[in-house]
């Protein structure tokens, strides 16, 4: 009997439950989420590709005109590419609702704008 | 005829989370015997990591538990560290520290969930579960991520903790330690609930002692030992703290013992966050790892962690062996289970926390025989490449 | 006449017959468990209608599309009768509580011996579904179930003559028809409702009874091995045992339906149903299970000697 007073209290309270895809929470700064690439800073070393725990960075191409392809189904979030990169060309952003039926759709490739 | 017959529980149980199976030999309603049989869910993580580099292992060997990721993390790169022969910037290790200990605090919240469902108190399931969320907030804030932290790398940590995230935990942790101050009264008031676990599940500290029994499962039978402080690593021979223990030997002891540690925990989160030192977090360190054999020990959440780790100057280790707390305390499940209810048993394994796919290694099983054995690794390899030739 | 038989007709099938009670039946399971859910903290039903209040039908009507399993080994005519038989009774039983006036649909005397034994009936039937769906967690559910009833049955009934010896009478109309000056019996015999609340408890296995069907012991007890219709059956029974429940508890110690001042008989005795409902719902959220053992112990030792203690002080004092 000794959570009675407990149990009153949360009838009066509003349920702890977030109602997820109708209300969001707000973004916790800091949250490793999808990709981003930023062509201008990187050199194509491909220390990213190399360290990759999941294997789902592939570099295509070496040294300044290298492209990138990252597979979000396969990676695993860990951030050890943002860690490795020396220019902080990748990043990790908080972006982080990527479901979706089609895994071709998960693949992001990171194409050079054509100088 | 014999007076016993045999149950079955498991693999597939409603009251276990993981696969393992246990034969019990039951008398009645009394557990005469039980056998346990694990390896249903080896996932061949020693293997892998011999393949990987030393950095990616960080990822792999954080993914052995979901629960205590820091902690086997930290068992890692404290062996590769000492291979290496880099001391850690102390920031970093303070930071280490306040990591691991909001993983316990979240780890002892999520038991106590369980084990109240375990035995049918769904209420304080709901209560604690919904706690645990700040703790598991704090933890997205400090590392990025809710679950799998990443903030070990080898020679430090990755992300520093300012000061808006310091008062942040401060904030948190106050609520945690009320709360669970809460909980330890209603599982200490509660009839049904003392009706379920006192005398249940008796562990007396001589067995626990022979039959090795680690963490919280240890020290609620009245031992005092936890690598926190008989073998201080990270920043805890700098923190002051009281090994929590218990001499009730049962499951109600167990319960207080987790409860007293959280409390304990907070007191240890915020030492650290008013006494961290200033500095860098981490060193840079070579790629290779020069040859080496190294035994780490950590108090993970459930228990000890060992790690062993002999490098050979490469980039990936020649050979890695982790032993994680639930198979220290298997031995003393089994003798816990004796004697005891046949209802009692999912609360009893709840009990020691079992995390039975960190635990499950390679054992070899005739199963039309029931046969068990273990090989050595050359044997093994004997075998494989007889395998392959036979292909 | 034919005109009677036609409204009798209605009565039964119609209201308050047939129709209404499952309509009750699931409003009762949607009030409980969004009850339990705010005590837990939590929303419970949502999204499904109104506040969720179309969850249950939702449920019943999923169940009912699901694939039917009967276990190979299972004695096929007994494990398809159990569900009808798990249905039917708490119905049947539900018809002779006094809903819409003092006098029940089926009104005799001796109808609470009836009730009684359809109660009775009920864990019965269970056994025979768990005997026949052979499988090793509906037996071991099954045997619990008998032996739970085994316990909570004697201080059940004992305490239940309570209010009979005061009435002096057997039907449960008649009880309701002595309460309608508004004195209730729960005023009098405080003890014998605490009594029949925790009994009740039991008798539906609810927390912290629901030792045959622990669900981390057993799956689901002694219901294991039903599914699809057979399941949707057993839900709307589960249901129908709840409002059988309460009504026990409003009709024999909170006057029924009978009320005073401008509201009709028939809100009276929902609003008393709704008020057992919540008292069930509240004790289910604030318990741990009982091992079987402590039950059998717990009820002999405590509940049958408060039991006839409460009888001994109805003979004494007698009102």
């Amino acid at each position: 009997m000794s959570m009675e007073a407990e149990l009153i209290r949360s009838l009066i309270r509003r349920p702890a439950t977030l109602l997820y895809p109708f209300k969001r929470r707000p973004l916790i700064e800091g949250l490793r989420g999808k990709h981003t690439w930023d062509s201008e800073r990187c050199i194509g070393c491909g220390l990213c590709a190399r360290d990759c725990p999941a294997f789902a960075i592939e570099m295509i191409g070496t040294g300044p005109t290298a492209e990138l392809k990252v597979d979000l189904g396969e990676c695993i979030f860990c951030g050890q590419c943002e860690e490795g990169c020396p220019r902080e060309a990748i990043k990790l952003t908080e972006f982080y609702e990527l479901a979706d039926p089609k895994r071709k759709n998960l693949i992001l490739e990171f194409k050079r704008e054509s100088v | 005829m014999p007076s016993t017959i045999k149950i079955p529980f498991g693999p597939q149980h409603p009251a276990l989370k993981e696969p393992e199976s246990f034969l019990f030999e039951v008398d009645g309603e009394y557990v005469v015997d039980v056998v346990p049989r694990i390896g249903y869910a080896h996932r061949g993580i020693e293997k892998a990591l011999e393949s990987r580099t030393y950095i990616q292992n960080l990822y792999l060997i954080e993914r052995i538990c979901g629960i205590c990721s820091h902690a086997h993390t930290t068992c890692y790169t404290q062996a590769v560290e000492e291979a290496l022969k880099v001391d850690v910037p102390s920031r970093a290790r303070y930071i280490r520290t306040i990591v691991a200990e909001l993983e316990r605090i979240h780890n002892h919240y999520l038991w106590l969930g369980l084990l109240a469902h375990e035995i049918g108190f769904d209420t304080l399931f709901m209560y604690t579960w919904r706690d645990r969320e700040i703790v598991m907030d704090l933890l997205e804030r400090i590392s990025g991520n809710r679950v799998q932290y990443a903030m070990n790398i080898i020679g430090g940590v990755r992300r520093d903790i300012t000061p808006e995230v310091s008062s942040e935990i401060t904030k948190g942790i106050e609520v945690l330690s009320e709360r669970m101050k809460y909980y330890k009264k209603v599982c200490s008031d509660e009839k049904t609930m003392l009706a379920r676990t006192t005398n249940v599940g008796v562990l007396k500290a001589k067995d626990a002692v022979s039959l090795c029994a680690v963490g919280p499962t240890l020290r609620a039978s009245s031992v005092k030992r936890d690598v926190r402080a008989d073998d201080p690593y990270a920043a805890y021979d700098e923190i002051p703290f009281q090994v929590v223990t218990n001499d009730g030997c049962d499951l109600a002891s167990r319960v207080a013992t987790r409860c007293d540690e959280v409390v304990e925990s907070v007191g240890i989160i915020q030492y650290a966050l008013d006494h961290m030192p200033k500095g860098s977090i981490e060193v840079i360190v070579s790629r290779v790892i020069p040859s080496d054999e190294v035994v780490s020990r950590v108090e993970a959440p459930r228990g000890e962690n060992l790690h062993y780790l002999r490098s050979n100057e490469t980039d990936k280790p020649a050979r890695y062996k982790i032993r994680a707390p639930t198979l220290a305390n298997l031995s003393a499940l089994c003798k816990m289970l004796i004697g005891g209810y046949i209802a009692d048993i999912p609360a009893v394994i709840a009990g020691i926390d079992p995390c039975f796919c960190c635990m499950d290694r390679l054992t070899f099983i005739d199963v039309n025989s029931d046969k068990t054995w273990n090989w050595k690794c050359d044997e093994l390899r004997r075998h494989a490449i007889k395998w392959h030739k036979e292909q | 006449m034919a005109q009677g038989a036609i409204t009798f007709l209605l009565q039964i099938v119609v209201f308050p017959g047939f129709l209404f009670l499952v309509l009750a039946a699931l409003f009762y399971e949607w009030l409980d468990r969004k009850f339990v859910a705010r005590f837990q903290n939590r929303f419970g039903p949502l999204h499904t209608g109104p506040m969720g209040l179309l969850q249950p039908f939702a449920d019943l009507v999923k169940l009912l599309s699901k694939e039917d399993i009967v276990p190979l080994a299972a004695d096929k005519l007994l494990f398809s009768a159990t569900p009808i038989f798990l249905a039917t009774f708490p119905l049947l039983a539900l018809f002779c509580v006094p809903i819409v006036e003092n006098t029940a649909l089926i009104a005799f005397e001796g109808d609470l011996i009836f009730v009684i034994f359809l109660s009775t009936l009920i864990i019965v039937s269970m056994f025979i579904g768990a005997w026949s769906s052979t499988s090793r967690f509906s037996t071991v559910g099954g045997v619990r179930a008998c032996l739970q009833m085994l316990s909570y049955e004697i201080p059940m009934t004992v305490v239940m003559t309570g209010p009979v010896i005061v009435a002096k009478s057997l039907s449960l109309s008649k009880i309701v028809q002595w309460q309608s000056s508004g004195f209730w019996f729960v005023t009098t015999q405080p003890l014998g409702f605490c009594i029949l609340s925790i009994c009740l408890l039991a008798a539906l296995q609810r927390i912290p009874f629901d030792i045959p069907k622990a669900e981390t012991e057993l799956v689901a007890g002694w219901a294991t091995e039903f599914s699809g219709k057979k399941l949707a059956l057993l839900k709307l029974a589960e249901d129908f045992e709840l409002v059988l429940a309460g009504a026990i508890m409003t009709s024999l110690y909170l006057g029924g339906p009978s009320g005073f001042w401008f509201m009709p008989p028939f809100a009276w005795f929902m609003a008393k149903l709704t008020l057992c409902i919540l008292i069930l719902s509240n004790l289910r959220a604030l318990f741990a299970r009982f091992r079987i053992d402590q039950l059998i112990r717990g009820l002999w030792q405590y509940l049958i000697p408060l039991a006839l203690f409460q009888i001994i002080l109805v003979q004494l004092i007698p009102w």
